[in-house]
């Protein structure tokens, strides 16, 4: 080259002479990729291939999955097919009314037993060569059985893989692994904070509507995180532009503030995490309406939500809460969109999302429920576009090798969280942290590093 | 030539089929735009209650397979099923369906 001498020494970040090694991914290495002392993340948690594979087996064949709610199956032979990960299975509402769920994979050359999103069936049957099962997953017909097949072929013992399936007030969850423990001491001391949403009124809640499904091209845990632990984004620029769009009309936007009060949670055990606003309803507002917000605030509904939870500032005064129930059960109790994060690969996402309302609200409250979600949380919402582009927008960016590199910066509200109050219990910090996120992502490093739920378990 | 009563005819409205067990083998009951036919309930393909299928123009689909007969003539309407339905005489009187088991016969 004819250039002369450099003078100055750049810090160029590239060393060609030493190639990375594809990372093993021992225990120790998936430790190092989060420091809650220093509060950082290594974002090849959202990008490695391997960590991917590792996730499916150690978090996501061993947690507790959304699935969806009772009232998606309320009759006998209603069912839905879902996945739990990348598992297809089938959701099935029995005879005695009890639920099931079993893999979505015919055992005897692995075709999808059913084809169909959901509907009531008497039966299942494989399309390939027609096995067939009855309601409960049992295989109970082979076409040329005595013919075909040999003598010791048991019909019992080729059935599909089943997993655990149980409720809470509604929401429906599967788990593969039989050593787990129930959901109810899976979801630890999150159950408080889930019954915002899910125990206003002794009627319950119920679907309305069918479930939306779209593609994001982003890792399932932005998502999952955001919905955890991220009110900041809120607070501060992501959803400016749909806020000040679903203000009522001439209501000064001085008198819509953006609010500062409010707690952050993270469950004692589990990953879970909760936030929300206390008092200030500009923003439900605007996100919501003011027939939801009159509905939640200063309703005779309000006045029996504060009866049933015990407490005016839970029933009346929680604005915008967000929730994700490790790994990928989120929602928003008051906005009442629901949603499970089915992961796809390290670099997609497909949401699978519904709406719930309280069963006993008036018809108008229902469909100004399906009208708002619609507009705000779905697939085309005004606020789901935001938060879907600052999502694929980094994983966008973590294709380049420099980018995956730098650790990022999870430091918010470290060491500051406390004893919460009567009102709100447990580990509880300032809205605007990052305290329920360190929770998710310490959940998902001791999945991914702890075989036995005898260190492991709650 | 001996009916016997096997259900009332609102017990299977228009477009649906019943299961009856009264007799040695279980049979189906239909209600076609308001006639009624009665047939053997289990499917000559796989062991499986046709009353359980869905019943359209006359015709019975099996869940199970989705073999297909017609249910007034007990004939293979698709496979995989290929052969016919035992088919029963019916008398409806007064509100109340009849059945004569024993005059069933293969169809054709």
């Amino acid at each position: 080259m004819t250039a002369g001498k450099t003078k100055t020494r750049l810090n160029i970040g590239a060393d060609p002479r030493e190639f990375q090694k594809r990372p093993s991914w021992t225990n120790e290495d998936i430790l190092g990729l989060l420091d809650e002392e220093d509060g950082t993340l290594d974002p090849r948690i959202y990008t490695d291939e391997d960590l991917y594979r590792l996730e499916q087996e150690r978090v996501f064949g061993r947690a507790w999955i959304l699935l969806g709610h009772e009232t998606h199956v309320p009759k006998p032979g209603d069912f839905l097919t879902t996945y739990m990960g990348e598992d297809p299975v089938i959701l099935v509402r029995q005879k005695d009314k009890s639920l099931r769920v079993f893999l979505n994979q015919c055992p005897h050359r692995g075709m999808r037993i059913c084809r169909t999103d959901g509907g009531n069936a008497k039966s299942f049957t494989c399309s390939y060569h027609g096995w067939a099962y009855d309601l409960g997953g049992n295989l109970i017909n082979v076409p040329y059985e005595s013919e075909a097949f040999c003598s010791d072929f048991n019909k019992s013992e080729w059935g599909p893989t089943h997993a655990r399936v149980e409720t809470y007030k509604g929401l429906v969850f599967a788990n593969w692994d039989k050593n787990a423990p129930t959901l109810l001491e899976y979801l630890s001391d999150a159950t408080y904070y889930m019954d915002h949403m899910l125990d206003r009124t002794p009627a319950g809640t119920e679907v309305i509507g069918g479930m939306q499904k779209w593609i994001i091209p982003c890792n399932w845990k932005f998502a999952a995180e955001q919905f955890c632990s991220d009110m900041y984004h809120a607070g501060t620029v992501s959803h400016l532009s749909g806020i000040e769009a679903g203000l009522p009309e001439g209501m000064e936007l001085s008198d819509a503030k953006i609010p500062t009060v409010g707690y952050q949670f993270r469950a004692k055990w589990g990953g879970h995490g909760t936030g929300f606003y206390v008092g200030e309803p500009g923003m439900l507002l605007a996100i919501m309406g003011p027939k939801v917000t009159e509905y939640l605030t200063d309703s005779e509904a309000a006045s029996r939500a504060e009866q049933h939870l015990g407490s005016a500032e839970r029933a009346r005064q929680l604005m915008v809460q967000h929730m994700t129930v490790f790994p990928t059960c989120s929602f928003l109790p008051g906005i009442n969109t629901v949603r499970t994060w089915q992961p796809r690969g390290p670099h997609e996402t497909e949401i699978w999302a519904f709406t719930v309302v309280d069963a006993d609200a008036p018809e108008e409250v229902k469909e100004e429920y399906r009208r708002q979600t619609l507009r705000t949380f779905s697939a085309g919402g005004v606020f789901e576009q935001d938060d879907g582009e600052n999502w694929v927008e980094i994983q966008s960016v973590l294709r380049g090798h420099q980018a995956r590199k730098r650790r990022f910066n999870i430091q918010m509200g470290k060491g500051r969280s406390g004893v919460g109050n009567k009102d709100f219990p447990g580990s509880i910090g300032y809205v605007y942290n990052e305290e329920a996120a360190r929770g998710l992502y310490r959940q998902w490093i001791r999945m991914m590093t702890e075989p036995s739920w005898e260190t492991l378990g709650p | 030539m001996a009916f016997e009563k096997v259900c009332n005819l609102e017990d299977v409205s228009e477009g649906e089929a019943l299961q009856i067990e009264t007799f040695e083998e279980a049979i189906a009951v239909y209600n076609v735009g308001g006639q009624i036919f009665a047939t053997q309930d289990r499917c000559t393909h796989g062991d499986w209650s046709l009353a359980d299928g869905f019943l359209e123009d006359g015709v019975i689909e099996c869940t199970l397979h989705w073999g297909k007969f017609c249910v007034r003539t007990g004939k293979v309407k698709a496979p995989p099923a290929c052969d016919p339905l035992t088919i029963y005489p019916v008398e409806v009187r007064g509100g109340e369906i009849f059945v004569d088991y024993e005059a069933g016969k293969v169809g054709e």
